[in-house]
């Protein structure tokens, strides 16, 4: 696997967010923006996952939760995420991040409170569920960056659709 | 000539990528590309759906004109006519790999497979200009694609 | 005002620590999202060149500030064939694992001066289609240089340039680097050493 430094993915990360914050000059639009960025990396990567993985497919939600913080977390950011509470019905549980190469020489002004720095991470992953059929939503609960004490993501199931045949037969 | 025709659909029918190395005649004489690639699909579809219903190995099959789940049911991967063989692999994620060849060739699999793993991904996934599910025609997939098949000694 | 909100926040981390790697892919998607995202906000080629290098002077000024702290300590580059030197060199080996191969003195004007490489991995699985055909994508690593340098105070133009090498299937990436002439006139003033 080739590989770079990962302080360039970093920096890279860092300055797409300053353009986007002088392109919309407005925190939420921002964050819906770092989203959609993301929900179209994660169309692309997640073949990239299933080919290097070899991953058939999942049998249950909680294998999938299971796959993306174990594996998926490794594979793209080198680091990994641990999955936590889970509800009782089994739709939704929390990926908690060890580290976030991300945040990496980060610290957010006053102004930017309500910047969801990384929320590039919630459109990937909704973006690549999305790729096998699973509905799903993403988001932050809790972030180091806004003084939290872990960073913390939600992820709940929503649907999952069967494959059906694309045309209609008098097309 | 061994190689005929390959084919990348995404999941919802489009065929995102054709090439054509050697073919005579279109499926119907005045035809659109199209047609035909609608025509495939619906061939692979078919294969597809109907030989896991007739599995008769399966428990949990899926039912004939129920839509199946990714994955779902066992995987269709080839069949042969006396003229040529239609070989096929699908991604989880739905993308459809579709080569004809020569009869005589023997399993493809992991060469479909392959192609998806490695110039799908360095030269398709990876391009900037790629917008996912959307055919594209970059001459770097191209190139790999052909290398690869000419390795395979598909190609000469 | 620099005391870290949090325990542990970022200005109580060391600048000085274990180089960690990470998959070149995600840069990859993630470049490739700059530019998708940068193309729908531009009518031309220029234009999205321009994007793609204000992206990467961000990188670059932060860059300088990274590599001086840890490589250099304090000294600062006054002369510019020292500053030029850390581009091709430093900055250089940090993003693509090794000095760049060429570092040359245009023939036409005494303040342009030219680094080429081939292989960069930004450019790596590009493709231009040919309607697109002047797109250079690294526009992004001109702008990184172009930002280390004026954090360094040599403010200059720098452009990114595909040039077909003889013999070889495959084009060299040039950029060519116009210093500011301001630059030329303190340089002069400067005690030749």
């Amino acid at each position: 696997m080739e590989t770079i430094n990962a302080e360039i993915l970093t920096l890279t990360y860092g300055s797409i967010v300053r353009q986007l914050i002088s392109d919309y000059e407005d925190v939420d639009e921002v964050n819906k923006q770092l989203e959609k960025m993301g929900y179209n990396i994660g169309q692309r990567l997640i073949d990239e996952y299933l080919a290097r993985s070899k991953t058939t497919s999942c049998s249950d939600f909680k294998e999938v939760a299971e796959r993306i913080a174990h594996v998926g977390f490794r594979m793209f950011l080198n680091t990994s995420a641990r999955v936590a509470a889970w509800a009782p019905d089994g739709r939704s549980c929390s990926l908690i991040l060890e580290d976030n190469p991300l945040t990496d020489f980060v610290e957010l002004p006053e102004q930017l409170r309500g910047l969801s720095y990384s929320n590039i991470l919630c459109g990937v992953i909704r973006g690549a569920l999305e790729m096998v059929n699973i509905d799903a939503e993403c988001s932050f609960v809790r972030d180091s960056l806004r003084g939290d004490d872990a960073t913390e993501l939600r992820l709940t199931f929503v649907a999952a659709a069967p494959e059906a045949y694309p045309y209609k037969d008098d097309d | 000539m061994v190689c005929f025709t390959f084919y990348i659909f995404n999941r919802k029918g489009v065929c995102q990528y054709y090439h054509e190395w050697s073919r005579s005649k279109p499926s119907r004489e005045g035809g659109s590309k199209q047609e035909d690639f609608k025509l495939m699909f619906g061939l692979f579809w078919s294969m597809k759906t109907f030989s896991a219903a007739m599995d008769p190995k399966g428990t949990s099959k899926p039912q004939v004109g129920v839509p199946m789940r990714a994955g779902q049911g066992c995987a269709f991967r080839s069949f042969r006519t006396d003229k040529y063989k239609l070989h096929f692999m699908e991604s989880p994620s739905g993308i459809k790999f579709v080569l004809t060849t020569d009869p005589s060739v023997g399993d493809m699999t992991t060469a479909l497979h392959h192609i998806y793993s490695v110039p799908f991904v360095n030269q398709v996934l990876k391009n900037p200009l790629y917008v996912p599910g959307e055919p594209f025609l970059f001459e770097s997939f191209a190139s790999a694609l052909n290398k690869y098949m000419r390795t395979l000694g598909l190609l000469t | 005002m620099f005391s870290s909100r949090t325990q542990g926040g970022v200005v109580d981390r060391s600048l000085v620590r274990p180089r960690v790697e990470v998959n070149l892919s995600t840069f990859s998607y993630l470049f490739s999202e700059l530019i998708q995202y940068c193309q729908a906000r531009v009518s031309n080629i220029g234009e999205l060149e321009r994007r793609l290098d204000i992206v990467g002077f961000g990188v670059g000024v932060r860059l300088l500030e990274l590599l001086s702290y840890r490589e250099r300590s304090s000294r600062r580059d006054l002369k510019l064939l020292d500053a030029l030197r850390f581009v091709h060199t430093t900055l250089w080996r940090y993003l693509f694992g090794r000095p760049a191969k060429d570092l040359e003195q245009s023939n036409n004007a005494e303040d342009e001066y030219m680094i080429s490489d081939v292989d960069l991995f930004i450019t790596k699985y590009i493709s231009v289609p040919k309607e697109m055909g002047h797109l250079n994508c690294a526009a992004f690593v001109a702008g990184i240089v172009r930002g280390a340098l004026d954090g360094a105070g040599f403010p200059s133009r720098v452009t990114a340039h595909n040039v077909a090498v003889p013999g070889q299937s495959q084009a060299k990436t040039t950029l060519l680097i116009k210093f500011d002439a301001l630059v030329l006139q303190r340089e002069q003033r400067l005690p030749s050493s």
